[in-house]
């Protein structure tokens, strides 16, 4: 007995490196799995599963608007998990992407708003997308210099600072820069502050695409993405090297920051054309998902990104073909999520069950 | 790997059914009398409000249209804000075949207008705005109706009761002080609200009003709060324009009177509300989608009132309104019905002391003030007359304006 209770019935065990192709077979398995469960909120509704996930699949690629709608929202979702790379690579725990693109939204949007008459139209854009980086960086440079100066909490931190960006648009909305009295809308940006659309969708796309190759050999190919790495693994190493690791968070932040904030710069001059307090829309928070679901690994996010934005387009449908609400769209996104990244727990992790013959002695 | 390989193939296999099963496409509807219409919510019908008030139009303009044989499929999709998903919406609708696309709420109608020059066969209408009329597009339109009228007669019922409040001693006159729980400090609402006071001061000279706005359309909290807080300061009849019940239910909690809007409210408050006014959305739905059928031109703005169904007031609740109350009422319907009365009459009240005697109507250069057509004219101001969306914004006085920040 005395053995019994010592050994529980489960163990985790940290595993050792396996074959990557099994990886990659747990991760499909995974989705599928996902897939599977996800037929129980469908059965729920009284809808067959396979047409719904039919409509999914319609819905976001079967015409060509449809996937330029699908593109249009995975561009802030990859954009975002691009800028919050390098922060988890470095385990400071940005999740204030939310609010850094607000901030970006906002600079863009003054521009937008009371120089669009007095500027040509590229260097407008070019103003636009310098101020919402400036803007989106130093944002996030106010947790970072925090973090460094007296290491306050950076995951409290950066979400407070979400509320506050948040906060002040709602203000801007229904004072300064409202349009209609009371109406609590700013007016719609003219055709001079928007960005022109390659194959149909706003040109942030290729922005994006471009950054994706820039994240890249910036995390693998050059110091500063050496250093991030090293104070990710220890702070202590990174200090011990002589790095100034107080130096190299505010650096990063900012760099993170302002690509928040060209993202938010793409949503209000080439999806929205307008700013409001939602601008953000989530995407600080679901890009978090989506940096953590492809390890950090630039190229990855793109697939990743696509599929969310494949599930959120083609729920949209779902709701208006099949008169499925879309919180049932939504409940599928979670178990996709969640089976997802539970599976790179099995990945890293094993269980060890406790030994069959010794349990049968003691029935 | 062959495992692995017999795995990929059965989910190619199964993704295929999945994505042929799912070719339900519905083409758009040959026949020429069946119409598919679009309906974009800012909520959904639980709200009680607002969305259910449009719901209940589109299901009886169904049955309406059905007797003249005609057949709307309605595409209708819920909790769409008022920012780039409604833009979203609008594609989504045009896409799946809407051949007539509504938007229900204000905020709607700039990202629609961002749609409609894709789709120059698909009318898009937005309803309570005001840009689509003016737009020079044929296929954008507008429509509201005259809200002021039900909501000059649910004020004359509130001041029946309180004047019979002031009759029995319950309250003395300058105790009559009307709470009123407002959304924003928009044309809309102070349009409301000021035919609301005219109405209830046309029976009770000594009312007064406290307008207190909470920053939403909907927001059941804040509404109930505001509702409350204004009960607290003295307030013994509670109006609203907001999209929930809760102004209601927070007046019976603390014992004093209610009218409502959108929908009847004595279900959740039958010791307070007395009576509610709502738009009959059903009128403007069977006339636009009959003439869309017919090969006419949908009005590019279209408004009306009582006279013509478009405004209804719900049943009074008898066991609690002042006698007479009912006979009142229809007078005053009548009296609106042949223009004998108006509600923004001049002569019935004043603007910081003084007479109103010029007001325009129309803003045209996109400032958001409005610079032409003068709305006073014969003694009135004339409301919902150049343009469906309410544009009276004076402060008149005897209404108190808590809080403007809204």
């Amino acid at each position: 007995m005395s053995t019994e209770n010592r050994t529980p019935l489960l163990r985790l065990a940290k595993r050792s490196e396996m074959d990557p192709r099994k990886v990659w077979c747990i991760r499909v398995a995974s989705i599928a799995i996902a897939l599977i469960l996800g037929f129980i909120p469908i059965l729920l509704t009284g809808n067959n599963p396979f047409a719904a996930y039919g409509v999914i699949v319609q819905g976001s690629l079967s015409r060509p608007i449809y996937i330029r709608q699908t593109v249009k929202i995975a561009v802030p979702l990859l954009g975002c998990a691009l800028a919050i790379a390098p922060c988890f690579k470095m385990k400071f725990w940005n999740i204030g992407a939310e609010g850094q693109i607000t901030m970006g939204a906002v600079a863009a949007t003054y521009f937008a708003l009371f120089w669009a008459d007095k500027l040509p139209h590229f260097p407008l854009l070019a103003i636009m997308f310098i101020s919402g980086a400036v803007a989106g960086g130093l944002w996030a440079l106010i947790p970072a210099f925090f973090k460094a100066k007296w290491n306050t909490n950076e995951t409290l931190f950066t979400l407070m600072m979400n509320y506050i960006a948040i906060g002040i648009v709602a203000w801007l909305q229904g004072g300064p820069w409202e349009g209609r009295k009371g109406s609590q809308l700013i007016p719609m940006f003219s055709d001079n502050a928007r960005i022109p659309t390659v194959l149909g969708v706003h040109c942030g796309w290729v922005i994006a695409l471009v950054l994706v190759v820039l994240m890249y050999i910036y995390m693998n190919r050059t110091k500063q993405g050496y250093e991030i790495a090293v104070i990710g693994d220890s702070v202590n190493t990174a200090r011990y090297a002589g790095m100034n690791v107080g130096w190299i968070m505010m650096r990063t932040m900012f760099l993170s920051g302002a690509i928040s904030g060209i993202v938010g710069f793409m949503i209000v001059s080439g999806a929205n054309y307008t700013l409001y307090s939602g601008v953000a829309n989530g995407v600080g928070f679901t890009s978090i998902t989506v940096a953590w679901l492809s390890q950090l690994n630039s190229f990855a996010m793109i697939a990743i990104s696509m599929m969310l934005a494949i599930l959120e387009k083609g729920s949209n449908t779902l709701q208006t073909r099949m008169e499925i609400p879309a919180s049932i769209a939504d409940i599928i996104t979670g178990i996709l999520l969640f089976c997802m990244l539970s599976c790179e727990f099995f990945i890293n992790y094993r269980l060890i069950f406790r030994h069959r013959e010794r349990k049968e002695v003691n029935v | 790997m062959k495992k692995i390989a017999f795995v990929l193939i059965a989910l190619l296999l199964v993704s295929g059914y999945a994505f042929a099963s799912g070719s339900a496409e519905t083409a758009a509807a040959s026949d020429p009398n069946t119409v598919k219409v679009g309906l974009l919510c800012i909520g959904d019908e639980n709200d009680q409000g607002y969305t259910y008030n449009f719901i209940r139009g589109r299901d009886e303009a169904t049955e309406m249209l059905k007797a003249d044989g005609i057949n709307v499929e309605w595409v209708t999709k819920f909790n769409i804000g008022e920012d780039a998903t409604c833009t979203d919406a609008n594609i989504e609708a045009a896409e799946e075949g809407c051949q007539i696309i509504i938007n229900n709420s204000y905020g709607f109608e700039p990202f629609m207008l961002e749609v409609v020059d894709e789709y120059p066969e698909i009318e898009f209408i937005s309803c309570t705005n005001c840009a689509s009329a003016f737009d020079g597009r044929d296929n954008t339109h507008n429509a509201f109706a005259n809200i002021y009228e039900g909501r000059y007669i649910a004020g004359v019922v509130a001041g029946l009761k309180l004047q019979q409040m002031i009759d029995e001693g319950t309250i003395a006159p300058e105790e009559a002080v009307i709470g009123y729980v407002g959304a924003y400090s928009f044309a809309e609402v102070i349009s409301g609200f000021t035919a609301y006071f005219l109405g209830a001061r046309s029976v009770c000279p000594s009312v007064t009003m406290k307008v207190s706005f909470v920053g939403s359309w909907s927001d059941a909290t804040a509404e109930s709060d505001a509702a409350l807080a204004l009960a607290d300061q003295g307030c013994v009849m509670i109006s609203q324009h907001s999209d929930n019940t809760t102004p209601a239910t927070a007046a019976q909690s603390r014992g004093v009177f209610h009218t409502g809007y959108n929908n009847d409210m004595t279900g959740v408050a039958p010791e307070a509300s007395l009576i509610s006014t709502r738009i009959d959305w059903a009128i403007y739905f069977y006339e636009a989608i009959k003439a869309y059928v017919n090969g006419e031109e949908i009005p590019q703005d279209w408004c009306k009132g009582m006279a013509d169904g478009a405004v209804v007031m719900t049943a009074l609740n008898e066991a609690i309104a002042a006698p007479g109350t009912a006979e009142k009422v229809a007078e005053i319907e009548a009296g609106l019905a042949d223009g004998s009365i108006q509600v923004f009459d001049t002569s019935t009240f004043t603007v910081g002391g003084e007479e109103l005697t010029h007001a325009f109507a129309l803003d045209t250069d996109g400032d958001f003030t409005a610079d032409s057509e003068e709305a006073v004219y014969d003694g009135a101001f004339h409301e919902s007359v150049f343009q469906s969306a309410p544009y009276f914004t004076v402060q008149i006085d005897g209404i108190e304006w808590l809080n403007a920040a809204y």
